[in-house]
């Protein structure tokens, strides 16, 4: 689907968690899950600020290793409040979809 | 250097210095636009000018990078000097001036790229 | 004083300028121009952190997996700048709560 950049915004760190969350990944990997996921014009460098902000607020670890083609590569980790972090993205993606779903079907 | 003598003597004088030096080392265009820069950037400092010591910096820095680059003082900062060091400072009108550094951007990337592939 | 320290004659920063000027040129290019627009801006993360060498990192690597710049970033770079830096204060904000600081203070000591 085009266009979704605007939506995508505020809930695409939470997705970048998420997947981070499953198996330690790196920002290609990311990419890619994201894109095959149907999230077509999410590129690279939209993965790496978000994964610099995890970085920064201290939600992952980080560990550089050596990759067959090129300089090493960073790999991330979700730590203890990575995890804390990403219940609270669902707990408000749970919260925000009932409303809206709500306000789709007519209720109040 | 008349702008140096207003603010030799005070307790800053050795970073003032060290932008004096910086600036002797710059080509003759960019030194000229730092000189005007400072005369716009300097009533923005307090007593002492330390508050102002970051953005003189970043300015200087700016300058730096552009004569490394080989690149006129005109294509950096655009026609209106006194504007953009006002937009340095974060005085009004920072953005709009934003606005246009980051079409800037954009379009220098788009005409250098294209250059490239041709 | 960060930019200062930064950039002269410091061997770090020779070896980072040396690290751009091994991109590929369609990397070098556009670094060029969001390091411009980082001076311009003037976030803090320019001198306290590793905004810039970290951008080099993540041009190497994207290099090195044989893709072009602007299809490891997208289009619309100034976009990409503003990301990157949407958490950093910058120097114009510090100096204006310098000086709101200083009237509050009831003026010059």
């Amino acid at each position: 689907m085009d266009d979704l950049t605007e939506m995508l915004k505020g809930t695409l760190e939470g997705c970048v968690l998420e997947i981070i969350g499953g198996e330690e990944t790196y920002g290609y990997a990311i990419t890619r899950r994201l894109n095959e996921l149907g999230f077509t014009d999410v590129v690279e460098g939209t993965v790496y600020t978000i994964l610099l902000r995890l970085e920064r607020n201290g939600f992952v670890r980080v560990a550089k290793r050596p990759s067959e083609m090129g300089p090493p590569r960073k790999f991330y980790a979700l730590n203890e409040a990575g995890r804390a972090e990403l219940a609270t993205f669902w707990a408000k993606w749970e919260y925000m979809t009932s409303r809206i779903d709500k306000l789709k079907e007519g209720g109040r | 250097m008349n702008l140096w003598d207003t603010i030799t003597g005070n307790d800053l004088t050795r970073e003032w210095k060290a932008f004096e030096a910086r600036a002797e080392a710059l080509p003759e265009e960019h030194r000229a636009a730092w000189n005007e820069m400072f005369g716009h950037l300097f009533p923005y400092g307090d007593f002492t000018g330390r508050n102002l010591m970051p953005i003189l910096d970043q300015a200087l820095g700016l300058l730096e990078l552009a004569a490394a680059d080989g690149q006129g003082v005109h294509e950096v900062l655009g026609d209106d000097i006194g504007g953009f060091c006002a937009a340095l400072a974060g005085e009004e009108g920072a953005r709009s001036h934003r606005d246009r550094w980051r079409e800037q951007v954009n379009r220098n990337v788009a005409r250098k790229l294209g250059r490239l592939g041709g | 004083m960060g930019i200062q320290d930064m950039i002269e004659g410091k061997k770090q920063w020779r070896a980072h300028v040396a690290r751009v000027k091994a991109l590929p040129p369609d990397y070098r290019i556009v670094y060029q121009e969001m390091q411009k627009y980082f001076f311009k801006v003037g976030p803090i993360d320019l001198t306290d952190g590793t905004l810039l060498s970290g951008l080099v990192d993540f041009f190497e690597e994207g290099a090195a997996a044989g893709k072009g710049v602007l299809q490891l970033i997208g289009d619309d770079v100034a976009a990409f700048c503003d990301d990157l830096i949407k958490d950093s204060r910058t120097y114009a904000e510090l100096y204006l709560e310098s000086v709101s600081r200083e009237a509050g203070a009831g003026g010059r000591s």
